[in-house]
């Protein structure tokens, strides 16, 4: 197992490089930048913020500057605010962590919850419903079920807050607007494998045995069942976690995916290079979670390795 | 898509849970409890509070809340003296002496007087501050010398020029200026010096032991500024001090005596340089026919060495007779400075945080203001608290005690956040275009949205280097109808005319005699100086399909096989009404003209640097007025090679009479002259005139004293709320102010 860490965090080293280099590349080589406006600037006043940035500098010198930073940690100044890459993150990179926890609790606890059910009844009225809900959650984008249900809880209702960060309960929401969206997924990966799954020789075994049904399901049958979940939350929980760009502003949340974004728009380099070193890292981090995971709910896998 | 797609479910949930009932959009919140603090939904994070960096129109309330200025906006837009106590202007509009009153403080106490105005200029105009605002500047004499780091002041008398001469540096090291830039090189610099010991980095005067940053020995500083100088503080010790500029990590500025930086390292590096132009020169009094045909002289050049030339902040038109007068002397007559003076660059900073620390000092903590409120806190993303100042001069101005600014970015996320009461007031331009029809639509009418007229205009660029044809543009902008797509886009003004303003009969009868017009005559007007100055732009080419007709068929004449076969519409994906228009324009150009035109959306920075390197056919534009200026605002677009003439138009004709109209100090006669020059453009149709922009606003009925301006800079802080406002129906609730003439149903319902 700890062979399987360390190799895994070897290759992530190397994505993360890979990663940054080709970044910054595409984003060199994408037209505009980041002092470009609406109203252009007189030449030498471009000039002189290129120079006061290094923004002038031969490519080759910008990266060596840029890959010689991100050695020591350092990500550089924002060249759109007076904050650094790194406060930027530690900063925003909580709210978006909040949110995408509380969704993935939403998305797991009820999404899992549902396939189950829906494969224990299958092909009764139960399972119809569930799954019916599972395909509409899929289907409405975020930008759309989000005013919905500001328009149902904040308005119609007044339960809750429609937008900013206020106190617990302005996490809701969001963290409903986003869970609701994996939801759907989940729930359908998890009725996928648990029909499979049930229809095993352990699970008849464990019938055999004289077990309730409900004990099969959940205790014995639940635990191959959630695999597949598990493989999916690799990459959905860092989506989650990194903070959707969408919800965010739709709900006035200071996250980092907000910074993200207005730094593609912006062409601020170093915030762009910087967060997205950061979430490649969180990636190569949750997969390697996901496989040690793995390993332990399904013995298979660890003696296979 | 994604702005669209939320539209429809905003008008879903709204139509479906119910539009707030009642005369107003949303809660009324009870404000009993906090009758001085003000809740405002700004329209995003500010970039900067620094006015020297700040570039973000979302940072400008907060700005000009934040620091004190020559003058401060008026509830009508307009400047009112503020620093300034009063101030003369020379009768050619080149010299503006403004005349400084005692009481300015900083809030560590420390007052406000000519030399802080000096700073502000070396500070925004230094080429190692990197400003984005020293972009406009170069109405002041030496501006434009000084910021590319050309001027210099020659220090010992040689080559037929005196002393203390302004000269600019034409070539170094042999080789020519142009010639460095060509290799990708800069030449060196003679301000840099080094200390043969580590420099101790102070305030001026203070002991070595006081010192915040240290240069090491051997490490370049750049030098700012010389104590004695006509725009320095004086020495206080007697022997001269040097504000220097050391560049390393974040950079720090300092004093240290002149004669520890005792390392030239140019001091031997030949120079070649030449006498600044006269109209550049500070304090020459001569016609301006005589200043301009100067230019055309040429001025012969000297071969100087290094150590005879510093770059100094004397270079600038700027003086300071005594410590309570700050002149400044621009190039040209420049009838607009006035207008400009409650603007970013006339905002002084305290060098005393900005030089312990040039990118972090606005942090709250070490945060030195100097306006009408202070800054507590600032999360990003989520909101300022600004409070009350201690030590502002003129406290019965602020009605505030609080000003609580959120920094949500999201249009619709700001609307709800208002319904739902969380803030009093929305900035304006930040409703969502969904939410205007519901705001104000046929049927309904909400009391507390307002619209009014914006200092904007909506066009559409043609690069005229690829429709080179007059008559293939003229019938392009002929082929529009603007007034079928007003209907629309809710709330804009259609327009053939470049120059935005008051539609001319919404004008009062003052305003009327002032401009010279009859209420029955089409367009607008521009008021530019409420009571004393207005613009009257030409009309534009309006919608006629007979002659877009007939120029087309001459384009076809006098194209023949080189007529295009089709053209292409380019706009900047994201915001909906963009797409919208243009494909309003594809369907008139093939209705009028039966003429196919290709619609081509492009991301932002894409998109600004294609139309900017002349990529593109056709494409939309926006130009946003900070003054009620034509001349500086609108007409300068139109100069030849210049950075924002997208169009690459240029036109001997149009240039002459601008070159004219500049030599008028006669407003009238001025605005006469340019509005000629304006015909000329708008005849050769560079540009398709659309919409003069609208800024709208939601504001709680018990809001007082904030509402529009023309130039969308109100002084917020001036703002009070009225808690039992039910009582007080006829209470003004806005500004009223010159331009104001224009109002939709809401407003003059009220």
């Amino acid at each position: 197992m700890l062979r399987l860490i360390l190799s895994r965090l070897v290759g992530g080293v190397g994505v993360i490089i890979a990663v940054a280099t080709f970044s910054f590349l595409l984003l060199h080589a994408a037209p505009g930048g980041p002092f470009d406006a609406e109203r252009a600037l007189a030449p030498q006043v471009q000039r002189n913020i290129e120079a006061r940035y290094h923004l002038d500098d031969s490519l080759v010198t910008q990266y060596a500057d840029y890959m010689g930073g991100l050695a020591h940690g350092d990500f550089g100044y924002s060249l759109k605010r007076p904050m650094s890459v790194g406060e930027i993150i530690t900063t925003h990179f909580p709210y978006s962590l909040t949110i995408g926890l509380m969704a993935l609790l939403v998305a797991v606890g009820l999404g899992v919850g549902m396939g189950v059910i829906a494969a224990w009844r299958r092909n009764t009225g139960v399972d119809y419903a569930l799954m019916s809900m599972a395909l509409l959650g899929i289907s409405i984008p975020s930008i759309v079920l989000g005013p919905i249900l500001v328009g149902i809880f904040a308005f119609g209702l007044g339960w809750l807050p429609p937008a900013r960060i206020e106190g617990p309960a302005s996490y809701v929401l969001p963290a409903m607007c986003l869970g609701l969206i994996y939801l759907g997924t989940i729930a359908r990966l998890a009725r996928g494998s648990m029909l499979e799954v049930l229809g095993q020789d352990f699970v008849r075994t464990a019938r055999a045995k004289g077990l309730t049904e409900r004990a099969v399901v959940w205790k014995h049958a639940l635990r191959l069942g959630v695999v597949p979940v598990v493989t999916y939350l690799g990459p959905a929980t860092a989506t989650l976690i990194s903070g959707s760009f969408v919800i965010e502003k739709l709900f006035g949340v200071p996250g980092l995916g907000g910074f993200f974004v207005e730094a593609i728009v912006n062409r601020d380099y170093p915030v762009l290079s910087g967060v997205l070193v950061f979430y490649v890292a969180f990636l190569v981090m949750l997969n390697i979670v996901v496989d040690v995971v793995h390993g332990l709910l399904d013995p298979r896998i660890r003696s296979g390795r | 898509m994604v702005r669209r797609l939320a539209g429809v479910a905003a008008l879903l949930w709204l139509a479906g849970c119910g539009l707030p009932s009642g005369d107003y959009f949303g809660a009324i919140p009870d404000v009993h409890d906090r009758p001085r603090h003000l809740r405002f939904c700004n329209q995003g994070e500010p970039d900067y509070v620094d006015p020297a960096m700040a570039t973000s129109t979302t940072a400008l309330p907060v700005i000009f809340a934040l620091f004190d200025g020559l003058t401060l906006y008026g509830l009508n837009g307009m400047p009112e003296p503020s620093l300034a106590e009063r101030w003369d202007v020379s009768s050619d509009l080149r010299t503006f002496t403004f005349h400084l009153r005692h009481e300015g403080k900083f809030s560590n106490g420390r007052t406000i007087d000519a030399y802080d105005f000096a700073y502000q200029f070396i500070r925004i105009l230094h080429p190692s501050s990197a400003s984005p605002n020293a972009d406009g500047l170069e109405y002041i004499k030496g501006a434009a010398a000084y910021n590319g780091n050309t001027g210099r002041v020659l220090l010992r008398a040689q080559g037929g020029l005196a002393a203390g001469a302004h000269v600019e540096i034409v070539g170094a090291a042999g080789k020519s200026l142009e010639q460095w830039a060509k290799d990708g090189a800069t030449p060196p610099d003679a301000n840099v010096r080094r200390g043969g010991k580590p420099l101790a980095l102070r305030d001026l005067g203070a002991a070595p032991g006081a010192a915040y940053a240290t240069a090491p020995a051997g490490a370049d500083v750049t030098i700012i500024e010389l104590t004695g100088g006509p725009v320095s503080m004086a020495s206080p010790d007697g022997q001269v001090w040097a504000y220097v500029f050391y560049d390393q990590g974040d950079g720090a500025f300092g004093w240290v005596p002149m004669a520890e930086l005792d390392q030239v390292p140019s001091a031997l590096v030949d120079y070649e340089v030449r006498e600044l132009p006269k109209r550049h020169q500070i304090g020459i009094e001569a016609s301006l026919e005589a200043l301009t045909a100067d230019d055309a002289v040429t001025r012969p050049t000297v071969h100087v060495r290094g150590a005879d030339l510093l770059m100094l902040p004397e270079l600038m038109g700027m003086r300071i007779p005594d410590r309570w007068t700050f002149v400044v002397e621009t190039a040209e007559p420049t009838p607009y400075l006035i207008a400009a003076t409650p603007s970013r660059p006339y905002r002084p900073t305290p060098r005393e945080a900005v030089s312990r620390s040039p990118r972090r000092w606005t942090d709250v903590g070490t945060i030195i203001t100097s306006g009408p409120m202070a800054l507590e806190a600032w999360l990003e993303k989520d909101r300022l608290e600004l409070v009350r100042s201690k030590t502002f001069w003129n406290p019965s101005l602020v009605k505030l005690d609080r000003l609580t600014v959120f920094s949500m970015d999201d249009q619709a996320a700001n609307a709800n956040y208002y319904a739902a009461g969380g803030c009093d007031a929305t900035a304006s331009n930040n409703v969502p275009t969904s939410y205007r029809p519901i705001l104000n639509g046929e049927r309904r009418r909400y009391l507390d949205y307002a619209v009014k007229p914006y200092n904007g205009i909506y066009f559409a660029w043609l690069n005229t280097e690829k429709l080179k044809n007059r008559h293939l543009r003229r019938a392009l902008a002929y082929a529009v109808d603007r007034k079928r797509l007003a209907g629309v886009l809710h709330g804009p003004i259609p327009t053939a005319q470049f120059t935005p303003g008051t539609p001319i009969k919404n004008l009062t009868e003052a305003e009327l005699t002032l401009c010279g017009v009859t209420r029955d005559q089409p367009g607008v007007a521009l008021i530019e100086v409420a009571g004393e100055v207005c613009y009257v732009p030409p009309l534009g080419l309006d919608f006629d399909p007979e002659k877009a007709r007939a120029e087309w068929a001459l384009a076809r004449q006098e194209l023949g096989a080189d007529f295009p076969k089709s053209l292409t519409y380019r706009y900047n994906s994201g915001a909906e009404a963009h797409k919208i228009i243009a494909e309003y324009l594809q369907q008139s150009w093939k209705e009028t003209l039966d003429f196919d035109v290709t619609l081509e959306a492009q991301e932002w920075k894409t998109f600004l640097a294609d139309t900017t390197q002349g990529k593109y056919d056709m494409a939309r534009f926006g130009n946003i007025g900070s003054l009620t200026n034509a001349e500086s605002e609108y007409l300068v677009l139109f100069k030849c090679g210049g950075s924002n003439n997208r169009g690459r138009y240029c036109s001997p004709q149009y240039a002459a009479l601008i070159a004219e109209a500049k030599k008028l100090t006669d407003r009238r006669a001025r605005n006469a002259k340019l509005a000629e020059a304006e015909k000329v453009m708008i005849e050769d149709a560079p540009v398709i005139p659309i919409y003069i922009y609208v800024q709208d606003h939601l504001r709680k009925p018990y809001v007082r004293d904030l509402g529009l301006n023309i130039v969308d800079q109100f002084p917020i802080y001036r703002a009070w709320l009225d808690p039992d406002w039910a009582q007080h129906p006829g209470r003004s609730t806005s500004g009223e102010g010159p331009n104001a003439g224009y109002s939709t149903a809401s407003e003059a319902a009220r």
